[in-house]
């Protein structure tokens, strides 16, 4: 009688073989496309970057929860995660230990600090980017012309720079010509360079083709929902247009994408609910756009998704009928009974 | 013909094919039953027997009086051995009845009765005499089923032939086998609820079923409107509610019956028990079950007696390799409860016996939850589980109320779907529980 080797364990008694590692490693995947494409542009400075960045990450965490007595989670991959999503919205040339640092403060700060994978209220990411844009200013606004290397390359600027300082549509196309990218400054050819991701800015966000690859990846997957890159995109496109930017400019530039695509389908910080996730993605590309047209930054899309973190639990609320739905009884009715 | 469904749920692997095409094995001999007392849904009946007696095969050995009641027979002639508390398919003690076969194997069933022309009294009556139960469920009494208040009149009779749960194939088998009493037991019920409408809900992966039920309808319908409706093979697509709302667009209320909506639904061993019950007088005393899994040499559908120990269906009836043996699941892996060893009687609830080895057996440990949303997009009732998770888990059981603690009808798909491998439904069937008796206090509170 084997009585004693039984295992037993309440149903359900079969998975689907979809685990928290597995997820995380589609996420990885889908990040490597401009990831790669982010190299390509600016050599291997940028590589060093996302290799420290991620090491940091996964070294914060691990001692992170060493020293705190915790199980260590290294293999669900989540701090690689964090440590490639800090490295590819920070500009090439910043120095090694300041993305360290970063990392640092995307995976202790903003993530351990409240519980680890699944309990952080913001964006990890966003916050250590947040944090070294606060502390240093200089070295995180200072962008490179691709396929130059940044050692002694003299410093670009982004389109959004461009347009922040009055520039037009026209002054970015004129800019990609002059460096190269660009065979003509006409709207189509700089829409496309733009698209391509031929320019300067972060190391992982300015190929909006591989992101939308990367994207179409995880969906298929069922990693993450359409809803809230939808609504960001669309409502910072309208917002765009209504305030007199370019909205199609506005779309393919920045890290509206990037952002839209893996940082605000971020499962912890983002609603559950459908409608919770329309509702912030639609916030967090209004964010965006008011700050693009009348903040301080040329860029507003860490703060847009930032702000409508703090939103999330209060967005899920908004959560679907349940099957059988009974409106409660409206309490005038009930004293007309009584 | 139209494939209909519901809005979520998922598709654990079906894992049928292995027993789908054994035909039922009827097994009469056995060296022992043990009868649990209590197997329905309601208030306890009480043994009319005791140790030493001599029962008949169908011989009534316990009842009560009440309408939650429904009595129990003795599923072999023989001698009472013993009445004490057993371990249960549930994993609970309760009061069972030991029976050991005599040599002969006497049988005292009711005399036959015509369902389509008695009274609807007289019928109700029948049906609670051969002690029918729900056997897709939690065993709700038949007869209570059936017969409900004026105010709630009924439209549809939907025979549960889903069969959404992995591995199981015994309802499959009785269709194909006994299309006619099937189809006899939806007519009858259909005559005593006066539905005029009944329904054959049929997952599509026995689609082959189609054509011989219909030649059954023909047959055995005794005149009525009775359809065969196709059904995505989805699971949950056998639940009650997902099926009233796949076949007729309607949704149980909230804390409803499906009497509420027009509906009741019966599964296919129910709605046999019923046909057996009228036209030879038998009551419920056996049960077909599936017995099957990765550990199981010999995959096959089984008609055994009530009360039949799982130990004893081996190495006669079925064997297993008990070097890879590693789990007994009672019913199908989605629902049904582990059980600590094979000591444990069959139920007249129990539709199979799962015996699973190392590769389906893997316990995981849980991980936390990551929000990724996919209990939310698979729950059948549309519950958001993670957030009901929290919820119980932050002791906020208003909230837990809100999002539906008590509409879960614990089917498991949450639990299947999390990457996290977080036991959902065991929390929910706590949670239900910290619910109830919430609202209890409360009540009791209001009436002070």
């Amino acid at each position: 009688m084997p009585a004693n080797n039984l295992l037993l364990s309440s149903s359900p008694h079969v998975f689907t073989g979809v685990t928290t590692r597995k997820i995380m490693l589609a996420v990885i995947i889908a990040l490597s496309p401009t990831a790669a494409y982010g190299v390509v542009l600016f050599g291997l400075p940028a590589l060093a970057l996302i290799a420290v960045s991620v090491a940091s990450a996964v070294l914060s965490e691990a001692a992170f929860r060493r020293i705190t007595k915790q199980d260590s989670r290294v293999g669900d991959l989540s701090a690689v995660v964090t440590g490639l999503l800090v490295a590819l919205i920070m500009p090439p040339s910043l120095p090694l230990w300041m993305a360290a640092l970063g990392s640092f403060a995307a995976v202790v700060f903003a993530k351990e600090f409240f519980g680890g994978l699944g309990a952080n209220p913001f964006n990890p990411a966003l916050i250590g980017r947040a944090i070294l844009l606060m502390s240093f200013p200089a070295a995180m606004t200072t962008w490179h012309a691709p396929f130059k290397g940044i050692a002694d390359a003299t410093a670009g600027a982004t389109p959004l720079n461009i347009v922040k300082l009055g520039g037009s549509v026209a002054d970015v196309g004129a800019g990609f010509v002059r460096d190269g990218l660009a065979a003509a400054p006409d709207y189509g050819a700089t829409l496309w360079t733009l698209f391509v991701g031929n320019r300067a800015g972060c190391i992982g966000e300015s190929s909006i083709l591989l992101i939308l690859v990367g994207f179409a990846f995880l969906l298929a997957l069922g990693v993450v929902s359409f809803i809230t890159p939808l609504a960001m995109v669309g409502t910072a496109f309208l917002a765009s247009w209504a305030l007199g930017l370019d909205p199609v400019v506005g779309a393919l530039s920045g890290g509206l994408l990037f952002g839209a695509a893996f940082m605000a389908t971020d499962y912890s910080s983002s609603p559950v609910t459908p409608l919770g996730k329309a509702i912030f993605g639609a916030g967090a590309g209004l964010v965006t756009v008011i700050i693009r047209r009348f903040g301080g930054y040329p860029e507003g899309v860490t703060y847009g998704i930032l702000m409508m973190n703090a939103v999330a639990p209060f967005l899920d609320k908004l959560r679907v009928k349940k099957y059988g739905f009974v409106p409660p009884a409206k309490p005038v009715a009930k004293e007309a009974a009584k | 013909m139209s494939t209909k469904t519901f809005k979520g749920g998922a598709h654990p692997p079906e894992r049928k094919e292995r027993s789908a095409s054994s035909p039922i094995e009827v097994l009469r001999r056995v060296t022992q039953v043990v009868i649990p007392v209590n197997q329905h849904f309601g208030a306890p009946i009480q043994p009319l027997v005791k140790a030493g007696d001599q029962v008949k095969r169908g011989q009534k050995i316990a009842d009560a009086e009440g309408r939650m009641t429904v009595p129990l027979h003795a599923s072999v002639a023989g001698t009472v051995k013993k009445i004490e508390p057993r371990m249960t398919a549930n994993n609970l003690e309760g009061l069972a009845i030991v029976i050991e076969p005599a040599e002969e194997d006497d049988a005292v069933f009711m005399p036959a009765l015509d369902p389509f022309s008695c009274s609807k009294e007289e019928a109700l009556a029948r049906v609670r005499e051969a002690g029918i139960i729900g056997v897709g469920g939690a065993g709700f009494p038949a007869h209570v089923k059936f017969a409900p208040p004026p105010n709630k009149p009924i439209e549809y009779v939907v025979a549960n032939a889903a069969e959404c749960e992995p591995y199981l194939t015994i309802d499959e088998r009785v269709m194909e086998e006994a299309p006619e009493e099937f189809i006899d037991g939806l007519a009858i019920v259909m005559h005593i609820v006066g539905a005029s409408k009944g329904v054959v809900g049929l997952e599509d992966n026995k689609a082959k079923l189609g054509p011989v039920l219909l030649k059954a309808i023909a047959a055995k319908g005794n005149g009525l409107d009775i359809a065969v409706q196709l059904l995505k093979t989805k699971y949950p697509q056998g639940g009650e509610k997902m099926l009233i709302t796949a076949i007729t667009g309607r949704e149980v209320p909230s804390g409803g019956l499906p009497m509420d909506v027009g509906c009741v639904v019966s599964n296919v061993g129910t709605l046999r028990a019923v046909s057996e019950a009228f036209r030879k007088g038998k009551p419920v005393i056996d049960t077909g079950l599936t017995v099957t899994g990765g550990a199981c040499e010999t995959p096959k559908n089984l008609i055994v007696p009530v009360g039949m120990l799982v130990a004893d269906l081996f190495p006669d009836a079925a064997r297993y390799d008990e070097k890879r043996l590693r789990r007994v699941v009672l019913g199908g892996p989605m629902m049904g409860p582990a059980v600590p060893s094979l000591q444990v009687p069959i139920q007249k609830n129990t539709s199979g016996v799962l015996l699973m080895d190392e590769a389906e057996a893997k316990v995981f440990a849980e991980g936390p939850c990551i929000r990724c949303g996919r209990c939310m997009r698979a729950c059948s009732c549309r519950l958001s589980p993670a957030l009901l998770n929290a919820a119980i888990k932050a002791g906020d059981l208003d909230e837990a109320e809100k999002i539906g603690a008590l509409d879960c009808i614990e089917c498991g798909t949450c639990s299947f779907v999390c990457p996290s491998h977080i036991q959902l439904v065991q929390r929910f069937r706590v949670g239900k529980q910290l619910v109830r008796a919430k609202k209890q206090k409360e009540a009791q509170r209001a009436g002070k």
